[in-house]
């Protein structure tokens, strides 16, 4: 008998009880769906956050400290000297920016607002792509010269004045008097995650917030090569300043996308091992079911075999039947998950990546399980001895 | 002639170890091409443990048995399946037909086993269906059919692959006595067209219609009775499977 023969047979007998074979499935259809779901949502998003990791410059690094260590390193934060005299020393710098940021009250002449002050400096605008509507950013001598000024996004201005242009207005941040000279178009990425950020100069900044300090440094280069010997350079200028080994960490993008490919591969793992654990349940239903098809089909065989089938045949012919199951729960979840994929990343608010890989993989996927746990049925049907099936009713 | 089964000694012991039974003692007989036999014995006699045997089915226990010249006791499992595939045609009391196939896929289904393409599977299985006069029926359901048409589309299917032997358990036990000479006539048309068959039954008037008759009792073939044609010649012969 050839496989489409078997196919045949397979499906007639699949369709035959239609229900029972569906419900049979379920088990594999919500593993196939969850499988494709998940995975679609989890590789959409990050190529999202790739996306906008690649948008902000593989150029880029930061310092921080290594806030991990048991003693606070009080009296070795980043200082604007530090600044000064990394600028001057390593020339594969192009831009080397403070930033430091807090949560505080904003307050127009009737409203308040809570947001996140951060300070910085001009180059900020050449590193992140900020898009200014109005006014302008920061320039070097706001920050140089102290100048109380503030940069908002037009939502926040929108809610603080709602009746005219923010622009040119005073608004008090911490009770200190600040003059907005520029707005920006209100963000919506996922990192921005709903907090307003207002821009000021980092030397205001440090006035306004004297317990504070420059919590990170941000340095670019004119290439991406030149980011690991620039921040090695700075940090080690750091260290000798500082008298301290270890506590500066440069960071740069190869080890943020390092660190997403980490936490969406521990995704990864779990929603493979739930939905292991899922078809696993669905391959046991499918055997079970198999079974008892094998026993009422008992003198089937039998005749089968009286007409010619040889053992590999009728073997063969329930392994493909199992298979067809699976695989018929296998497309119903792959329908069910990309669906899911979709509404998911509607609601998510990014597209769905279904690759053609991950389709492959659930449709080899359930094929593999169908083999695995058909063949128990399958060879029990295979070695009934054809007389006593025959005899069988 | 040529001697299409040559059975020499076979014994038949089911359950050796535990309880044995003696279903077959020293059975030998040869039967020639074309010829139409009636096995008959009273119950647990051993007919269908004969049947068995004869088509490859089941191994004697010991004894040596030849179809169409091949020795085949000694066959594995994949060996008998081809043999019953190509050789043997079987038609059963209870007709064993697959309840959720038409009946021309019933009696397409031995040419599967066998590799015949579609379009040859449909002809062949269209031309066995002629013969026994259920054209009018090819797309119905065992379910949809009386006792008499199974069984006419179980000998159709009994003789899809051209086989050398047709081999029938008690065809007639499960039809009336009408339906039954209808089946027999069939039997007898595919006989005049030198078919070599082997029926099963104890009832005389089936038996009669065969020109050899084996008595079996306790396992031992105890009488080989040549019928005299002119007497059991058959009045409806002629009409073949239409009726
Ligand atoms: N599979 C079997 N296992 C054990 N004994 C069997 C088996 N099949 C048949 N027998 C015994 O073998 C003897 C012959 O049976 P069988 O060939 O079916 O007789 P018949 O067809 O003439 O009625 C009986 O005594 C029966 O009980
Ligand atoms: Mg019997």
């Amino acid at each position: 008998m050839n496989l489409g023969e078997s196919i045949r047979v397979a499906w007639d007998s699949i369709r035959a009880n239609m229900l029972r074979s569906i419900l049979t499935t379920l088990g594999i259809m919500i593993g196939i769906t969850a499988v494709i779901a998940v995975v679609a949502v989890g590789q959409g998003g990050q190529q999202s956050i790739m996306k906008e990791m690649e948008q902000f410059g593989s150029n880029l690094f930061y310092i921080t400290m290594d806030w991990r260590r048991d003693e606070l390193p009080t009296g070795r934060e980043f200082t604007m000297n530090d600044i000064e005299i990394i600028k001057a020393n390593v020339p594969e710098l192009e831009y080397l920016l403070p930033c430091a940021q807090t949560f505080s009250t904003i307050k127009s002449r009737d409203k308040v607002k809570t947001a996140q002050v951060f300070g910085t400096e001009a180059d900020y605008a050449h590193l992140h792509p900020l898009e200014i509507t109005a006014g302008r950013f920061l320039n070097n001598s706001d920050c140089l010269g102290k100048r109380r000024v503030v940069v908002i996004d037009e939502e926040l201005a929108q809610e603080l004045f709602p009746r005219t242009s923010a622009l040119g207005k005073r608004i008090i941040i911490d009770n200190q008097t600040m003059v907005v000279c520029g707005l920006l178009k209100a963000e919506n990425s996922i990192f921005g995650m709903g907090t307003k950020v207002i821009y000021i100069p980092m030397r205001v900044w440090l006035d306004i917030y004297p317990g504070g300090s420059i919590s990170y440094i941000e340095g670019g280069t004119r290439s991406p090569e030149e980011v690991k010997t620039a921040m090695q350079s700075s940090v080690k200028i750091l260290e000798k300043r500082h008298h301290s080994k270890d506590l500066y960490q440069g960071v740069d993008m190869e080890q943020e996308i390092q660190a997403v490919n980490k936490v969406t591969g521990v995704m990864t793992l779990v929603i493979g091992i739930i939905a292991g654990f899922s078809l696993l349940v669905g391959g046991i239903g499918v055997m079970n079911i198999m079974l008892v098809s094998v026993t009422e089909r008992t003198r089937e065989i039998g005749l089968r075999m009286a007409l010619g089938a040889r053992r590999r045949d009728i073997l063969i012919q329930f392994l493909i039947e199992a298979v067809v199951l699976c695989l018929l729960g296998g497309i119903i979840g792959m329908a069910l998950g990309i669906g899911g994929a979709f509404l998911i990343s509607a609601l998510a608010k990014w597209p769905p990546l279904i690759s053609w890989t991950t389709v492959l993989l659930a449709f080899t996927f359930s094929a593999a399980i169908g083999i695995i746990f058909g063949i128990l049925p399958a060879n029990q049907a295979a070695n009934l001895d054809p007389i006593e099936a025959l005899r069988r009713d | 002639m040529i001697t299409m089964i040559k059975m020499e000694q076979i014994n038949k012991i089911y359950r050796p170890q535990s309880n044995p039974v003696h279903a077959l003692r020293d059975v030998s007989l040869h039967i020639k091409m074309g010829e139409f036999v009636a096995i008959m014995g009273p119950s647990g006699s051993g007919k269908s443990t004969l049947m068995n045997v004869m088509g490859c089915l089941d191994t004697p226990s010991s004894g040596a048995y030849h179809l169409g010249g091949v020795e085949v006791s000694s066959m594995n499992s994949d060996q008998l399946a081809t043999i019953r595939n190509r050789k043997i045609g079987f038609v059963f009391q209870n007709y064993n037909l697959l309840p959720r196939m038409t009946a021309l896929h019933n009696v397409e289904l031995p040419m599967l086993y066998a590799g015949v393409e579609k379009e040859e599977r449909k002809a062949r299985a269209l031309d066995c269906i002629g013969r026994v006069g259920m054209l009018d029926r090819i797309h119905h359901r065992p379910s949809e059919l009386s006792g008499g048409q199974c069984q006419r589309i179980a000998i159709a299917r009994a003789l899809v692959n051209n086989p050398d032997i047709i081999l029938a358990d008690e065809p007639t036990g499960n039809l009336d006595s009408v339906t039954s000479l209808e089946i027999m006539n069939i039997f007898c048309s595919l006989h005049q067209e030198n078919t070599t068959i082997v029926l099963v039954t104890h009832e005389d008037d089936i038996a009669a219609f065969a020109r050899r008759v084996l008595h079996f009792r306790d396992g031992k073939l105890i009488n080989d009775e040549i019928l005299n044609p002119h007497l059991t010649e058959p009045s409806a012969v002629e009409g073949g499977g239409d009726i």
